[in-house]
């Protein structure tokens, strides 16, 4: 399996922004990669330096091997893209901006596939391609420039928060063209903030803060790294609090609640069966709370000036 | 009545700055107009030979108001009065259009809709904002003719006049933002009203029937189908006439009302007009960036082209009738004579005119480089250069496409020449100093185009502000540097200038080879640059 994009070190400083401050992030072949941070965390500064729409200022990027600033041209030939903000032109008709869109990147009029896929994608996205570009919805902006990447195969797409603004209709129907170009063997880069869509559709996940990768795995490896949650019915927490793998227990609105390492709950098991402990549940760390375990710190301080 | 007070000062803070400015401008004009016609037709038999002048070719009569006789003020009306309206109506227009359709496009009436105000209280809001406008505007266009030292009557008359004339394109604008889906189509239908009116009144003018002594006109039929018409016909310092501004008046609030009670019946968002659909797929042509910027510049261009062809008309068929008014009054002839340097008058003619065709080919030139950042900055450029598409071809494809629209532009003012040269006995002469003088500016327009490339390149924020800067200082440095006096020098560094010319039967070369060392230095700079270049969306 051979590495698609590989960043090291990389730096773009806007003035005395720095955007991004030695960001190093790796994708495979083959990968869905989730890409996860709040707005203004630095995703769509590295994904524009990936493109070559904007010249990093210092480290490493490469994308298929090639520089992306010096080499755009080339990698363009095999990327499609989603920009986080789409926007069309007012006066050209929605069908017209998918066919400029997917000829730029070499489609043809007279290609049958190509004829098929765009019916189908228009079909499955439910959008009509005769207004014009003016009397589009933020959601029907985004339909145009998702059937135009999905309409011709490419062997990267970028994605950049591309479900802002669909229902949750169309974003079945977006996991579902995701899976499609990834069984075919395509590598996506998925930026989003939106978790439970990473949580489905991906199988590596960056967590980015203040224009670095603070977190980089498989979702099951950083659910290793964090505790499950057991809670169970009860007043008393007692028992709980004497396990030795047990961590914060507590009883709150009716049940007994603690933590245990991911790797020690088949050990817990057997000691809650003998105390017959009934409405157990265990919940293994959702991405929210890997999430939020980086961004907590944010979090505490837009709640205390929230008070 | 408090709902109604409160969307009016929302209104009025929201426009304050840009109707000082329309008002301002329009009663600058009026005073302006005064002290130069003051001094250019100081005396009354300069002015009456100018009307008989005008007479004799009533293509001016296009551009003009209605001749109503050689006195100082009258005389000025004749010459402002369609400008004046022209003002008022295109601020009423704008005005009437961006709080209705464009708030309604913009999502801002749903959430002021969704209040108390309801659905009508916005709409007779921008009615009373529009008629408060327009009574200032006529209050103010008043004094500048009183402050001048003109007749009462006559000043607010003609203040009166004015006045009207915004009103009822403010009336049209209204009901054109019921009729249209867009506040772009509501804007550009209510514009081809008023351009069409005021160019209906000017042929019906220059149809119409000349008095005895052709100081008057007595306007056809036609004219009195024009808002323009009847604001003309008012006959400000001459006869006085009050009715003629009661129909615009009238037509006001016919269309105002008829506004209104559309408004009533359709829903939030919907319009009169449906939207004209476009096509499900591009044309076969539409698959490259050349295509798109073709496709983007294709309608504005062609509004240049108009312009330059009817410049160019104007250009050889005006300096014909020049040359007969020599002939037929000798004080005439002296007085043409000593306004131009130039010993042959109607070269002379042509060299001016073609000086205004750069210009248009210019702004053509700008525009066209101008979408450039427009598309940066709007978003689309984006999507487009993630394609493979050079940075450097993309730019390319706006430079070319801007040059292309320069050449045509001076190509149909040529075209325009031809046409008026046609049937004249120097005819050949004319239309040959017509193709060196546009050939001329399709270089020095060159000059603003690779300008406006750089500053794109190099300070992307300031495409725009900075690119139509040049051309209105180039303007004012060429064509009214000799006037202000400036040292030749200054005057020199209008490319307009030094643009090659027809000299009797020679080429006068002036600057071209600096021209044409600045387009090439220009286009590397821009191109070297863009090689450099990264995507500046932001704002």
């Amino acid at each position: 399996m051979s590495t698609v994009i590989v960043t090291s070190g990389l730096t773009k400083h806007y003035g005395r922004v720095h955007a991004l401050d030695g960001l190093d992030l790796t994708v495979e072949e083959g990968q869905v990669h989730g890409f996860l941070g709040p707005n203004g965390a630095g995703k769509s500064t590295t994904i524009r330096v990936l493109l070559g729409l904007a010249r990093k200022t210092g480290g490493e990027a490469s994308v298929f091997g090639l520089q992306p600033w010096r080499d755009a041209v080339k990698i363009h030939r095999r990327v499609a893209y989603i920009p986080g903000d789409v926007s069309v032109w007012p006066n050209l008709s929605g069908g017209e901006a998918i066919d400029l869109l997917t000829r730029l990147r070499g489609a043809s009029r007279h290609d049958k596939t190509y004829l098929d896929e765009k019916a189908r994608l228009l079909e499955a996205f439910q959008f009509d391609p005769r207004k014009k570009g003016r009397a589009y919805s933020k959601g029907n902006r985004q339909k145009v420039a998702l059937i135009a990447a999905f309409a011709v195969p490419a062997d990267l797409y970028i994605l950049d928060e591309p479900t802002s603004g669909l229902d949750p209709l169309m974003d079945v129907m977006f996991r579902r063209e995701v899976a499609r170009v990834h069984a075919a063997g395509a590598t996506v880069l998925l930026s989003s903030h939106i978790l439970s869509e990473v949580e489905q559709l991906c199988d590596r996940v960056s967590i980015i803060r203040a224009g670095r990768i603070v977190e980089s795995g498989t979702l099951a490896d950083m659910r290793h790294l964090t505790r499950t949650e057991v809670s169970f019915e009860g007043t008393d927490a007692a028992p709980v609090a004497a396990l030795a793998a047990a961590h914060d227990a507590l009883v709150e609105d009716g049940r007994v609640r603690f933590t245990v390492d991911s790797d020690q709950v088949t050990g817990v098991l057997p000691e809650l069966s003998r105390l017959g402990v009934e409405g157990l549940r265990v919940a293994p760390p959702s991405l929210e709370e890997l999430f939020l375990r980086h961004y907590g710190d944010d979090l505490a301080a837009l709640e205390g000036n929230g008070r | 009545m408090n709902r109604l007070t409160t969307l009016l000062t929302q209104r009025l803070r929201r426009d304050w700055l840009q109707l000082t400015l329309w008002i301002g401008g329009t009663m600058a004009l009026a005073f302006a107009g005064l002290s130069g016609a003051a001094n250019t037709y100081g005396t009354e038999q300069e002015r009456t030979a100018l009307l008989a002048t005008v007479m004799a070719n009533p293509v001016i009569l296009l551009f003009r108001g209605l001749p109503s006789g050689p006195g100082e003020q009258a005389f000025i009306v004749f010459l402002l009065m369609p400008f004046l309206v022209m003002m008022a109506a295109f601020m009423s227009s704008f005005l009437a259009v961006r709080h209705t359709r464009g708030d309604e496009e913009a999502g801002r009436l749903e959430l002021v809709a969704a209040t108390r105000a309801g659905r009508a209280v916005p709409t007779v809001a921008t009615v009373v904002h529009g008629v408060l406008a327009n009574v200032l505007l006529g209050i103010l266009v008043a004094a500048a003719f009183l402050a001048g030292g003109s007749p009462a009557e006559g000043s607010w008359l003609a203040g009166f006049t004015a006045a009207c004339g915004g009103l009822t394109f403010l009336g049209v604008a209204l009901l054109a933002a019921q009729l249209m889906r867009t506040s772009r189509g509501a804007n550009s239908l209510a514009v081809w009203v008023l351009v069409v009116s005021f160019f209906v009144a000017g042929i019906g003018n220059a149809a119409g029937t000349p008095s005895d002594d052709l100081t008057h006109m007595e306007s056809s039929w036609l004219t009195w189908l024009s808002p323009f018409g009847w604001a003309e016909n008012t006959r400000a310092f001459d006869e006085n006439l009050w009715w003629p501004a009661l129909l615009c008046l009238a037509a006001f609030v016919v269309f105002a009302g008829a506004a209104l009670a559309l408004q009533t019946v359709r829903d939030l968002g919907a319009s009169i007009v449906p939207e004209r659909r476009g096509r499900a797929a591009a044309r076969p042509a539409l698959s490259s960036t050349t295509a798109l910027v073709t496709r983007l510049a294709s309608g504005s261009t062609i509004g240049w082209m108009a312009g330059a062809f009817f410049a160019g008309a104007l250009s050889t068929s005006l300096g014909s009738v020049v040359n007969e008014m020599g002939s037929d009054n000798p004080a005439v002839a002296d007085m043409l004579k000593a306004l131009s340097a130039e010993a042959d008058l109607e070269q002379a003619v042509v060299v001016v005119f073609f000086t205004m065709v750069g210009l248009l080919a210019a702004c053509a030139g700008v525009q066209t480089v101008a979408r450039a950042r427009q598309e940066e900055a709007h978003g689309t450029a984006e999507p487009v250069l993630a394609t493979p598409v050079e940075r450097v071809r993309w730019l390319a494809d706006f430079v070319v496409i801007g040059f292309i629209a320069i050449v045509l532009t001076c190509a149909a003012a040529f075209l325009g020449a031809w046409a008026g040269a046609a049937g004249l006995d120097n005819g050949a002469d004319l239309t040959s100093d017509a193709f060196v003088a546009a050939w001329g500016q399709v270089v020095a327009a060159s000059v603003f185009l690779v300008l406006t490339a750089v500053v794109f390149t190099i300070a992307p924020r300031w495409t725009i502000p900075l690119g139509w800067t040049l051309v209105t200082a180039a303007i004012v440095f060429g064509l009214f540097g000799p006037l202000l006096g400036l040292p030749e020098w200054v005057t020199n560094l209008s490319p307009f200038s030094v643009a090659p010319v027809p000299s009797g039967n020679e080429v006068d070369l002036r600057g071209l080879w600096w021209l044409l060392l600045a387009v090439a230095v220009g286009a590397a700079a821009s191109f070297t640059l863009m090689r450099r270049r990264e995507l500046a969306s932001a704002g």
